[in-house]
């Protein structure tokens, strides 16, 4: 090897050591809590004397107060933020697919409107949005969170699905259109296929974002059955003492899913899909 | 298969006309090519015969039914693209059976016709691959698949060569002129290469700024050029032009032109009229003397020919010889011209005269 190459990966090494262990840091002090015994957990050692699995027990059988509803939440967060990334997935591809291939008119000013809702931050309309929601009448309903996350996400959705689409040859719809195909057909058989990988990763983004959500679910929700695993999570600081290994532990199977979520969707997020397609 | 008919065809974009009231028509499977330079307007006029175009005014007729408000899946047409325009997401065989399924064609039928289409085009050991697997020549036919199984009144292409190398494109030019000779169904082709226009074509329309120059067969075009555009677009290398005056007073008729005398025989031209004498550069000889004196600028064997590019006065002609000429750059020449291959253009108009 080279000097050069050398010294090329030693500084690569110099930059990705610190942020390896800056990024892992938190998570092993979560994973250290979560297998600490009550007692230990703020001993501040590096390995617990006598780790233990009792946390996760605990958390399982819900045998905490704070914990009596963890299953419920849990399945709260998945049903909201799987819900979220759905309805998001059919308006933003709805859009976008009207905007970048059927050319509809006002399609720009759609997009720009979009944009535009990005220059008000979310924590900015949180208040509004429970105005709105209470004139609605669906405040405590899982609904009104699921349609406020809807909400934010979109705008952002509809930009990114628009960009991949504006890259779709446009030869191919009209290839679609002398071959028979109506513009119904045209979205389900041709369109919806070759967006699969920026759906996939849209629809992650979305998901991701209802389940990672508190300060909405916090204000729209209040009902201890109602809310999410992360407004829970929260309430473990209402009290004094916090049992904070429950809370850590609790803490690192709230992040599992999303985990998960990456790992799986991991190849779609690499587009692709297209080549062949057209001469480029 | 089918005629069609333009009548008074009229394109605009915006304020902009791109199209000035064009009309011809096309008799049942004729092959023909449309050519121009890039901008004509040739794309445009498939475009609209294709339904993917709105027509600002006139009618387009397939088979004497006007199809101005019919949509392109109604038109009973097919078109390959210059980029194929393949579907990534489906095999060779789902790609040409696509459009007989949604017609909802039963599954026998679909089979049939993608198992006849692929014979033709010897796609059969590619009819389980995608688009991606194949080369470019590969999805080319399988693009022209596409447009057979559909067994359309018109076959319309659209550049469908201009993304091949050049030695495929000669391959392709023939397996299409090959396909039409087999089918022969009713072809519309658009091509800015004018030998590709050349070689394929029943009959040429060459187009220029939205307007037809001149239509007529490959052979007629360029032996009888009806205007100086197209004297100079069909044919390669171009016909030479110089311009000029004629002179029929004294002595033998002949224009006077970069400073030399171009022979002329009896046909159009009046004593002191401004042409545009034109001589494609095959029909020019070298002489030992007399004739048109030049200088040899450049010397080009090809192997089965050779150019010399020519210096006569301040202009520069092409000759073509199949011979294995002794010249060398800057060698003083004398040109012949047999009166008889002269093209005289108006120099106003460009129009062609005749006598």
């Amino acid at each position: 090897m080279s000097l050069r190459k050398v010294t090329a990966e030693a500084k690569l090494l110099l930059i990705g050591i610190p942020v390896l262990i800056w990024t892992m840091l938190p998570i092993y002090h979560l994973f250290l809590f979560a297998i600490s015994p009550k007692e230990q957990a703020m001993g501040g050692l590096l390995w617990p004397d006598h780790p233990t699995l009792h946390n996760f027990e605990v958390v399982f059988k819900q045998q905490h107060h704070y914990l009596n509803f963890f299953w419920l939440q849990m399945w709260n967060s998945l049903l909201i933020a799987v819900a979220t990334g759905l309805i998001t997935l059919m308006v933003a591809t709805g859009a976008a697919f009207a905007i970048s291939r059927l050319k509809v008119r006002g399609g720009r000013l759609a997009m720009n409107l979009a944009l535009l809702t990005y220059f008000i931050p979310a924590a900015f309309l949180a208040v509004p949005m429970y105005k709105t929601m209470g004139v609605y009448g669906i405040l405590n309903n899982q609904w009104s969170l699921i349609l406020a996350m809807v909400t934010i996400a979109t705008p952002y959705s509809i930009w990114v699905l628009k960009q991949a689409s504006d890259k779709l040859p446009f030869e191919l719809d009209e290839a679609a259109k002398i071959d028979g195909a109506s513009p119904l057909q045209l979205f389900r058989l041709v369109y919806l296929p070759l967006m699969t990988p920026s759906l996939v990763a849209v629809g992650t983004y979305a998901l991701l974002l209802a389940w990672n959500e508190y300060l909405y679910a916090f204000l729209l929700l209040s009902s201890e059955r109602d809310i999410t695993l992360g407004v829970a999570l929260g309430n473990f600081l209402a009290a004094d003492d916090s049992p904070w290994e429950l809370l850590m532990t609790t803490g690192l199977l709230y992040a599992l899913p999303p985990a998960a979520i990456y790992y799986t969707f991991k190849r779609y997020m690499v587009g692709g899909l297209t080549a062949g397609a057209v001469k480029s | 298969m089918a005629s069609v008919s333009f009548k008074n065809i009229e394109k605009s974009f915006g304020t902009t006309k791109v199209i000035h009231g064009i009309g011809f028509d096309i008799v049942d499977g004729e092959f023909v090519v449309l050519v121009g330079p890039s901008g004509c307007g040739k794309s445009t006029l498939l475009r609209m015969l294709a339904g993917l175009e709105e027509i600002t005014g006139g009618t387009i007729a397939i088979d004497g039914r006007v199809v101005n408000d019919v949509e392109s899946k109604d038109r009973d047409i097919a078109m390959v693209f210059q980029s194929y325009a393949l579907y990534p997401h489906m095999t060779v065989a789902d790609n040409m059976a696509f459009s007989l399924k949604l017609r909802k064609a039963d599954a026998a039928m679909i089979a049939e016709r993608v198992n006849r289409a692929s014979k033709i085009l010897n796609l059969d050991p590619y009819l389980k691959r995608f688009p991606r697997e194949l080369s470019g020549g590969q999805r080319q036919r399988v693009a022209m698949g596409r447009a057979i199984v559909r067994d359309p009144k018109v076959f319309l292409f659209d550049e469908p060569l201009s993304n091949l190398d050049a030695k495929l494109r000669v391959a392709m030019r023939a397996e299409i002129k090959a396909l039409h000779q087999r089918l022969k169904t009713t072809t519309v082709y658009v091509t800015h290469d004018q030998v590709e226009a050349m070689t394929m074509a029943d009959r040429i329309v060459v187009m220029h700024d939205g307007r037809i120059e001149q239509i007529g067969t490959p052979l007629d075009l360029y032996d009888k050029p009806g205007n100086l555009f197209v004297a100079q677009f069909i044919g390669s290398p171009a016909m030479n032009v110089v311009n000029g005056t004629v002179r029929r007073a004294t002595g033998r008729a002949h224009v006077e032109a970069a400073g030399a005398q171009w022979p002329l025989d009896g046909g159009p031209g009046a004593d002191g009229q401004a042409v545009t004498y034109g001589i494609r550069p095959e029909h020019l000889t070298l002489a030992g003397s007399g004739g048109v004196p030049g200088e040899i600028i450049v010397v080009e064997p090809t192997g089965a020919e050779t150019e010399l590019l020519i210096k006569v006065g301040e202009e520069q002609v092409i000759l073509r010889t199949h011979g294995r000429p002794h010249v060398n750059p800057d060698e003083k020449v004398h040109l012949t011209v047999d009166p008889a291959n002269v093209h005289l253009f108006d120099r106003g108009t460009g129009a062609r005269l005749t006598a």
